[in-house]
Parts: structure tokens; C-alpha cells; sequence
């Protein structure tokens, strides 16, 4: 592995003082489940490496019927994947939680570190948004509050400056008749980068669809809210025409490229396929 | 026959130090002063190399060696040692003035650390005079094509065309009422194996050099770098311990041992390589990609009245095992399936690729998946149960194989009879599918035979020695290589069970060029039939010398004593024993007996048969096949141990569920660079993606070459899988695929044409 100087702040303070320093040469090291094979694969070189495990309070995963799920940078997927409160309000996101690598992956890998490696494929990406999750982006002295669906620029691009770093990450807490569910399409079951990826939060009120958010992963350069689709549903009693014409619109909003892991037209007509599933699975869910 | 040590799942020799961590393989070792090497290696495919600079490199601090094709001996070797045979080509150069495909290795570095010999590679400057490439087989076969070799036969052939023929194939197709044809494909997978290639090379101030590495073959290995550089063979000391698999790969060389021995002969100190895991797919061996034309003739009853095929392999930048694969495919499609009259052509064509070469299956992947599906496709076009259809042909007793041997017994009937009745397969396959809802299921079966032995392309020979101690323990000393398989257990149950002393008593020395007799290396599903069979020899030749020694003792005839459990007893006398150690113990002062059993065994051929019968389930909204059930019927001879004959299958069926939905090393036709090479987006299926396996081992047709009626398993098992997958897929969802990977996509497409098309025609004759 190519060498780098590498630190272990003990406060955030310390930490973004040194990302001032050493203005966009140094990778903030959390789980280092991308980032070391990253380096190892000499994709990134970075100069500096900042360890930010040995900061305290970073790890704190609370749970409050009225304000939500708040978790900090330093929980890991494991830790979401198995939180019975994740489990039970937030069940897209921890049913992506759980399908990041291995469980010894997931061991180490950070939610926020999947949040800001922004990868369009990253499994954990769409579920946060659909239930609209929001970051605490910390710098020195300061502190702003992004939604995560503003959050991301482009491939591995966000909206952080050289010298933030995200501390938290905030899900509301959900209304009654809620369901979230996100289904990720690869050629096996672990182990797996998303060929597609799709988070559907939705709200009922009877049959009607109260509030929808429908978002796709790995079809654009980030995950993307398929708006027009959510705009199709909402309001409306979801019968199969309109879940068909719902999937049918996500489609039209994706814009996935053609790679190795499948072509342009075969990942559109899988967010097809998939959104229908997807918010057939809530409904039954919320039922 | 009754046995007491084979046939039981004893405790594994090497499980110990498996699961504590202490058994040591090649890249475990570390030596005083050791240097670590890497290899720069070509970003084009196709290209001579006008200059290279290697000066920035030299003066890097940390840097004791470099070489580039101007500091290595210029020998044409095989890139593949098997000694004298027609299995591989001499076409390759440690490194050459020109590269062939993208990731070639065109210069060495040894440093004192791995990083610095990674920035040195950055130093290296290299200008590529571009030339003209061939990425794909029509390509390479133009006329007007690059020339990657100018080696004989010319054109990018490998090597003259292989042609088999028998019977007449036009009185065949005339008598046929049916004749089916058909084009097939098959794609690029990669052996995959645990543990890269690594070496650790070390001369010591006599000039001799030794060699730790991770191969199939150490005394192919010894031979060809001895050939190379001119050593005698007493001055190259081969070392391999345990494996982490090999899959007929790593009977290869890799530009890495050559370039090891020299980095460490140049900077006079020891030098490890070990390949990354990108190398290993760079550098490394996959299956050759292949194109069969097939055509058949059938009788109404379901006789093959004629066969005839054109396989063409796609050889990469190398010859490897072109010829080896090439002549093994053509031949196998005289057989599995009865037929008169065949003319079968078998074509390797040079690419501007990386190189395929040995594979688990060598050729009969590429050959039986076309033919196991055009039968399935002749069964109903016939009105015949596909399997019924494949019964009635079957391979049996008498049968010439591929190898001009006749065949053993009825062992392929036996397991498709046995699989149809496991599965209930008139039942299974007649039930009605659920059409509404995107979910589809359905059976397919499969069926195979492998030789064990590379005989007749290779003349084979296996050796064992075997020991006895004073206190009655046994030592085999063997050349055979483990690749993770248990072989050294299965050859330490024979060597007891010929002896008749306990497993525990026998231990297995192996794994050293200067100790143990010669050995091919560990490929062609022969370890535990050849090298088996050469151990048991070598126990009944130590038997022989114990009894002798015995019969003074108990005052009895040799011929009247019997060995068991470690206690010799005269036949029908009841209690009148002394055991083993007694016999061969220190006596009246005197030491004691040296009793040393040597054997040579030149096998021909024995040929394992199996039918795989195979559940999937099909999306037919996302194109996704999940293979649901597997139940594969072996037939060995005899089982050794059966816990790994049953592994051998199991890991087997992995590969080939792989093979057939996932694994493909795909190369970008438009350059040559691998779009791949990694486990990132090279998709093996794992643990999770598993269906469960029911295996069936029957020992129905021994054969009375192999130890005590044993036959091969190790190939076996990853080429039946493949047919009977894409035969399940058509029963569940009505498409025909002739290739693999079969990908959800090509599944969506599939169906959109099914749809499309107009209803199939009748059963045409």
C-alpha cells in the first residue's frame, strides 16, 4: 500500500482543523471499507489519511417515537441492519443495510461512510432519502443541516467542502400507515454491487396514497427521486393500472448508463419492474 | 470387497493445520534478506516494444534488480511444461521484444519492499510501436489478419486442425428422419483460485536454486526452468506444500517463476512475486472461449444415425493447452452418446487476448454443453422424454471412449436411472407450471464422462515409495501435489488399507523435487487413480517384504498370512498373531527389517460418468434464473473418502452454476483490456447463492485400473451442471439458449421473442 501520513484526532475540532490543513489531500477514514481498498487499488492516493474513530460520541444510535432515528458517523451498517427501531419504522433502510458486503463488512463499513463514498449504487442511499433523511455537516465552528436528497453532485461528488465533515445523520419519525421497502437487483444474493436499486416510502390513508417517495439508485450519476412518479401516485388510490403507470413514469426519470453489470435499457425496464414491486410490497406492508 | 480405511471420511491429514493457521503455503514464507518483485506489464495489446527504459527504475532507492527482454535468456519454452507431449505449444519467450495481449509482463523489478517495486514500476518508460490486433476469433481468421505468431501452421491457428472421424456421417444423415443443427457459444471463465500465484526463489552459493511456489506441477516446473537456463535438474529444487487450488490452471508458467529465479539470480538475494489478485486475471488462465457447429441425425426411436461438429476455441495471445483442449473437446463428442459415424473438426486460433489454458473440464465443457442441449431439443422435436432419449444412447460397456479404450461397464445408464427415479422425474417434469404471476420452475437433467488420465495425449506414469518403520508406522512418499482436494488423504487410506494398518499409521511425505519420486503434476482427474494406484503397488510390494519377515516368525507360509488392523494372523488359526510392529521391530539385537516398497504405474484411461438433475426458477419480469435444487448421480468405481468425493462435486456444481449464469472475463473487442478483472464484477456465485445439492455417489462400473476400482471425480462435476441448467430454463419458460453465461437480460430477450414469434412448428419427420 502507498504510504500516506496518517492522524487520529481525538476531538471534531482536531479533525477539521487537519482537513483545513491539508485542503482536499487528505480521506476521512471511518470503516475504511472502500477507502483502503481504494488506496490498496491505487484508485485514491491520498496524501493524508484522518481517522475519525477515536472521536467520541460519533457512535450514538438513539431512537424517539417523536423526533426520529439519529444516528452518528461512526454506526456501522451492522449496527442499523440489526436496531430493532431500524427494523420496525425504517425497514427499507435496514433491508439495504443489510445488503452491503458481508457481515464482516458491515462489521466496520459506516452508514455516513456509504453517505459520503456517493456511489450511485451505494444500497443505503436511496432508503435514507425516500424517508427523508438529513445530515449535520460539521466545520470549524460551524454546523449545517443538508437533506440528503441535496446532498450529492455526482459519482463519489457531494456537497461537502474540504474542510466538513458529516457527524449525523436524522430520519423523522414515521406517521402511522407507513411502510418503506428498498429491493436491490444484482446477478447473486450477498456479495453484490447494485445493477438497480429501489426505495419506495409510502403513506396510506385507506387505499389512498397520502405521501410517496419513490428513489432510484444506480441508474444515474446519484440517486435520483422519481418526482413525476411520486406525483402520479400521490393523492390517488393506488389500484395496479396506476402502480404500472407509476413504474412506467420511474422509468422514464431513470438515466443509467451501459456497463458491465447490464445495459442502459435493461436497467430502465428493472427500475420498471422494480418500482411496481416495490410499492406493491409497501401496500401490503401498510395493510 | 470388504474395507476398513477406504470408503470411511477419515480426518483429513493437513485439517489440523488448515484450521489452526500453521500450515504454510508459498506465500507464507519469508526469508533473510528477501527482495519483493512485481512486473511492469503492456497497456496495449498488440505491440512491438521499440524501447525500454529502465534507468529511472535502476536508480530508485531500494531497487536491486531490474530486467527487462534484454537482461533474460531469449529460449522459446512451453508456457505449459507437460514434458513431450502434443497437450501445449513452444511459443512463448520469459519476455519478449513484442506483447500479444493487454497485461503482458515486459519487465521485472525486485526491491526491498513491495511499494518501491510498485513505484519502479511507474518509472519504466516504454515506447510500443503499435501493431495491427486480432481481438476476437473472426477476426484472427481473415485473411488479410495480423499475424500474432509466425509459428506454423500459420493463419493464427494454433496448430493444425485436430479432425476425428468414424463411420461415414452421409450414409448417417441419410438414414436420419431427423436432423437438428445448431451454433453455440460459449464464454470466458476464469479458474478463480483462492490463493494467487506466488513464488519464492533462492540460489544458494553453489549455484542452486530453489523454488517455493504454488503450483500443480513442481517437477514440470523444475524441468522447464532447468530446460530454460540451462541447469541439470539436481541443481533446481522444487518446493510445494499446500495449495489453495490450482483448477488445471496452475500447470502453467506465468512469466512470474522465470522472472523470480532470474530477480533473485541478479541481485544474489531471495525473491518473492506474488500475483494481485487483478494479475491473476491479467495474467492468468481462463477456459478457452469456444464456437461449436453441431449436427445430428436421429431414427424416429431416438438412434443417432450421424454426428458432426466444427468447435473452435479461441487460444488468446498463447498456445497454452490449445492442443491439449482442442483434441480432448473433438474427441468427446465420438461418445457420451452412442454414434457410428462422426467427423468432428476441433480449431485453436490465436487473439490478441489473455491466454486460456487448463481447466477443470479441459474441453469437455465446451463440447458437452452443445451436445447434452441439441439432444434435449432432438428429445422433443421426437416426442421422446429427454432423458429417456439420453438413457437409450448412453455411453456403455464395450463402447470405444474418445480415448480408443473400450468402456467399463453401464455407469452412466445406472446414473441417469437412478437420478429420474431420485427425483421422480416423469412427475417433476409433467407438472403443471404456474402461467399466471412472473415466476416459472422447471427440471432439466445433464449428462457427462471424463477420463481420468491425460493418456492418450500424455504417457503417463505414476510413482510412489513407500516405508515402513521400526515401529510399525508407514511413510508414503509421494509427488503428487494436494491442491486443497484431501488427495494426500485419500492416497494415505490406500497405502493402509493395502497394508492393513490403521489410517493414523500412515503418514505422507510429498512436496519436494530432491525427496520424492517423480510425479506429472496433479491434473486430469488422476491423482487418486494414477498416483493412488502407483501407492497401493508400493504397500503390496512392502507387504510382500512384512509378510516374508512374518512367516519366520509365525512358522507359516507367507501366502497363509493376512494383515488387519495392524495384527498379522495365520489364515484360519484362530489368535495366532503378532502385530505389525512385533514383525517389523529390532530383534535379538539385530535392527530393524528395511522394508521399502517402490512402484511405477503407467495408466490408460478410465472414464467416470454423471447425470445432473437440476430445479430452477426463472423472473420472467427481471430475467433472473436461480437454480433451486441440484441432484447430481456420480459414478466413481469405488469412493475413497467420501465427505470429499461429495466436496469435489459440490465445488464442482459452484463452478459451473457460475459458468453457466455469471462468470464471464470479458474483454472490450475494441482494444483488448479486460472490462473484469476483479471479484468486483467477476461474479462467482458464494455460499448465499447456493441451492441445496443432493449427491449421489454409485460405485456401479469400477474400473480394475484404478486402486481398488477408483476412479476420477475431480473434473466430473463441473460439466454436467451447465446443459442441465439451460434445459431446466427451457422447460420452465420455453427459451432455447445455446450459449453461457446465460445473463436475465438475454432471459428478457428471449422471452420478448418467444412472444414475438409466430407458435413453434410441429415435430418435424
Amino acid at each position: 500500500m502507498r504510504r500516506f501520513d496518517y492522524f487520529e484526532p481525538q476531538t471534531l475540532d482536531e479533525a477539521v482543523a487537519l482537513l483545513s490543513r491539508y485542503n482536499g489531500t487528505a480521506n476521512v477514514l471511518a470503516g475504511g471499507t472502500d477507502l483502503l481498498v481504494e488506496i490498496k487499488e491505487q484508485i485514491r492516493k491520498p496524501d493524508h489519511v484522518i481517522n475519525i474513530k477515536k472521536i467520541p460520541g460519533m457512535n450514538r444510535l438513539t431512537f424517539d417515537p417523536v423526533a426520529g432515528l439519529n444516528f452518528g458517523s461512526l454506526v456501522t451498517a451492522r449496527e442499523i441492519e440489526t436496531s430493532p427501531d431500524v427494523r420496525r419504522d425504517y425497514s427499507g433502510l435496514a433491508q439495504a443495510a443489510s445488503e452491503v458486503g458481508s457481515i464482516q463488512v458491515r462489521n466496520r463499513a459506516t452508514i455516513v461512510g456509504n453517505i459520503c463514498r456517493a456511489s450511485p449504487s451505494a444500497d443505503t442511499l436511496p432508503p435514507l432519502i425516500a424517508d427523508g433523511a438529513i445530515v449535520t455537516v460539521f466545520s470549524e465552528g460551524d454546523e449545517r443541516r443538508v437533506a440528503l436528497e441535496d446532498f450529492f453532485v455526482g459519482p463519489g461528488r457531494t456537497v461537502l467542502r474540504p474542510n466538513e465533515i458529516v457527524t449525523a445523520v436524522e430520519l423523522p419519525a414515521v406517521t402511522p400507515h407507513s411502510a418503506s421497502i428498498y429491493i436491490k437487483h444484482g446477478r447473486r444474493k450477498a456479495m453484490e454491487l447494485a445493477t438497480v436499486g429501489v426505495a419506495v416510502s409510502l403513506t396510506l390513508e385507506g387505499a389512498v396514497c397520502r405521501r410517496i417517495r419513490i428513489v432510484l439508485g444506480a441508474v444515474a450519476p446519484t440517486p435520483i427521486r422519481a418526482k413525476k412518479a411520486e406525483a402520479l401516485a400521490q393523492g390517488h388510490a393506488l389500484d395496479e393500472d396506476l402502480i404500472e403507470a407509476a413504474a412506467q413514469t420511474a422509468m422514464d426519470e431513470s438515466r443509467p448508463i451501459s456497463n458491465i453489470r447490464g445495459s442502459a435499457a435493461y436497467r430502465r425496464e428493472m427500475v420498471r419492474v422494480l418500482t411496481a414491486r416495490a410499492i406493491r410490497q409497501a401496500q401490503e406492508c401498510v395493510q | 470387497m470388504n474395507m476398513s480405511v477406504v470408503g470411511k471420511s477419515v480426518k483429513r491429514v493437513d485439517t489440523l493445520g488448515k484450521v489452526t493457521g500453521l500450515a504454510r503455503y508459498a506465500g507464507d514464507l519469508s526469508l533473510p534478506g528477501m527482495l519483493h518483485a512485481k512486473i511492469k506489464r503492456s497497456n496495449i495489446a498488440h505491440a512491438s516494444i521499440k524501447q525500454i527504459d529502465v534507468s529511472k527504475a535502476r536508480a530508485l532507492p531500494g531497487v536491486k534488480a531490474v530486467l527487462t527482454h534484454q537482461d533474460v535468456p531469449r529460449v522459446l519454452h512451453y508456457g505449459s511444461p507437460h514434458p513431450r507431449s502434443a497437450s501445449v505449444t513452444k511459443d512463448q519467450y520469459i519476455l519478449d521484444n513484442k506483447v500479444r495481449y493487454w497485461g503482458e509482463g515486459v519487465a521485472a523489478v525486485a526491491a526491498i519492499s513491495e511499494e518501491i517495486a510498485e513505484e519502479a514500476l511507474d518509472l519504466i518508460e516504454v515506447e510500443y510501436e503499435k501493431l495491427p490486433a486480432a481481438f476476437t476469433v473472426e477476426q484472427a481468421l481473415c485473411p488479410d489478419a495480423p499475424l500474432i505468431h509466425d509459428t506454423s501452421p500459420g493463419g493464427n491457428l494454433v496448430m493444425d486442425p485436430v479432425i476425428v472421424t468414424r463411420g461415414d456421417i452421409e450414409r448417417g444423415f441419410a438414414e436420419a428422419d431427423l436432423i437438428i443443427e445448431g451454433e453455440f457459444k460459449g464464454g470466458r471463465p476464469t479458474p478463480a483460485y483462492m490463493e494467487p500465484n506466488v513464488c519464492l526463489c533462492q540460489w544458494d552459493g553453489n549455484g542452486k536454486l530453489t523454488v517455493w511456489i504454488s503450483t500443480q506441477a513442481p517437477f514440470m516446473v523444475r524441468g522447464v526452468i532447468a530446460e530454460v537456463l540451462g541447469l541439470p535438474l539436481n541443481n533446481v529444487r522444487v518446493l510445494v506444500d499446500h495449495m489453495g487450488g490450482g483448477f488445471g490452471a496452475k500447470q502453467d508458467l506465468f512469466q512470474n517463476e522465470f522472472l523470480c529465479v532470474l530477480l533473485a539470480r541478479e541481485s544474489k538475494r531471495p525473491v518473492r512475486m506474488e500475483l494481485s489478485r487483478k494479475e491473476t486475471f491479467l495474467s492468468g488462465r481462463s477456459r478457452h472461449p469456444v464456437h461449436v457447429w453441431l449436427k445430428q441425425g436421429f431414427k424416429k426411436d431416438g438412434t443417432i444415425t450421424a454426428r458432426q461438429a466444427l468447435l473452435t476455441f479461441n487460444s488468446g495471445a498463447y498456445g497454452s493447452h490449445a492442443p491439449g483442449v482442442t483434441g480432448v473437446s473433438t474427441a468427446s463428442l465420438t461418445s457420451l452418446y452412442r454414434c457410428e459415424n462422426v467427423h468432428l473438426e476441433g480449431r485453436a486460433v490465436y487473439t490478441n487476448t489473455p491466454i486460456a489454458g487448463a481447466f477443470r473440464g479441459y474441453g469437455c465443457v465446451q463440447s458437452y454443453y452443445p451436445l447434452d442441449i441439441q439432444m434435449d431439443e432432438a428429445a422433443e422435436r421426437l416426442g421422446i422424454d429427454p432423458a429417456e432419449l439420453k438413457l437409450r444412447n448412453a455411453v456403455r460397456g464395450d463402447d470405444i471412449a474418445p480415448s480408443g479404450h473400450a468402456v467399463t461397464g453401464h455407469g452412466l445408464e445406472d446414473c441417469i436411472r437412478r437420478g429420474m427415479a431420485e427425483v421422480k422425474w416423469s412427475e417433476v417434469r409433467a407438472q403443471a407450471h404456474e402461467t399466471s404471476g412472473a415466476i416459472r420452475y422447471g427440471w432439466g437433467m445433464g449428462c457427462e464422462m471424463h477420463g481420468s488420465s491425460a493418456y492418450p495425449g500424455i504417457k503417463e506414469q505414476g510413482n510412489a515409495i513407500v516405508k515402513m518403520n521400526e515401529d510399525g508406522t508407514v511413510t508414503l512418499v509421494t509427488g503428487t501435489t494436494g491442491l486443497g482436494t484431501g488427495a494426500h488423504t485419500a492416497l494415505a487410506q490406500i497405502v493402509a488399507e493395502e497394508l492393513g494398518v490403521k489410517f493414523e499409521d500412515v503418514g505422507v511425505v510429498h512436496g519436494d523435487t530432491d525427496v520424492t519420486p517423480w510425479d506429472i503434476g496433479a491434473f486430469a482427474s488422476h491423482t487418486t487413480f494414477m498416483g493412488g494406484r502407483a501407492a497401493q503397488m508400493a504397500a503390496a510390494e512392502v507387504k510382500k517384504q512384512l509378510l516374508e519377515r512374518a512367516a519366520e516368525r509365525l512358522e507359516a507360509a507367507p501366502g497363509d498370512l493376512d494383515i488387519a488392523d495392524g495384527m498379522i494372523s495365520v489364515k484360519g488359526v484362530p489368535g495366532y498373531q503378532i502385530s505389525v510392529r512385533e514383525a517389523i521391530a529390532p530383534r535379538l539385537g539385530l535392527p530393524a527389517a528395511h522394508l521399502v516398497g517402490t512402484a511405477s504405474y503407467h495408466p490408460t484411461k478410465s472414464y467416470s460418468f454423471a447425470a445432473h438433475f437440476v430445479q430452477v426458477k426463472v423472473d420472467t419480469k427481471t430475467g433472473q434464473i436461480e437454480v433451486v435444487k441440484v441432484v447430481p448421480v456420480h459414478e466413481i468405481g469405488r469412493t475413497i473418502h467420501p465427505v470429499a468425493a461429495a466436496g469435489q462435486i459440490e465445488g464442482g456444481i459452484q463452478q459451473g452454476i457460475g459458468h453457466t449464469l455469471t462468470e464471464d472475463y470479458v474483454i472490450d473487442t475494441t482494444d483488448g483490456h479486460s472490462l473484469n478483472p476483479s471479484f468486483v464484477d467477476y461474479k462467482m456465485p458464494l455460499s448465499m447463492d447456493m441451492p441445496p445439492i443432493h449427491t449421489i455417489i454409485i460405485e456401479t462400473a469400477p474400473n480394475p485400473g484404478g486402486p481398488f476400482g477408483a476412479k476420477g471425480i475431480a473434473e466430473d462435476p463441473i460439466i454436467a451442471i451447465g446443459p442441465a441448467i439451460a434445459n431446466a430454463v427451457y422447460h420452465a419458460i420455453g427459451v432455447r439458449f445455446h450459449h453461457y453465461p446465460i445473463t436475465p437480460e438475454q432471459v428478457l430477450d428471449g422471452l420478448r421473442k418467444k412472444n414475438e414469434a409466430a407458435p413453434r412448428p410441429g415435430i418435424a419427420a
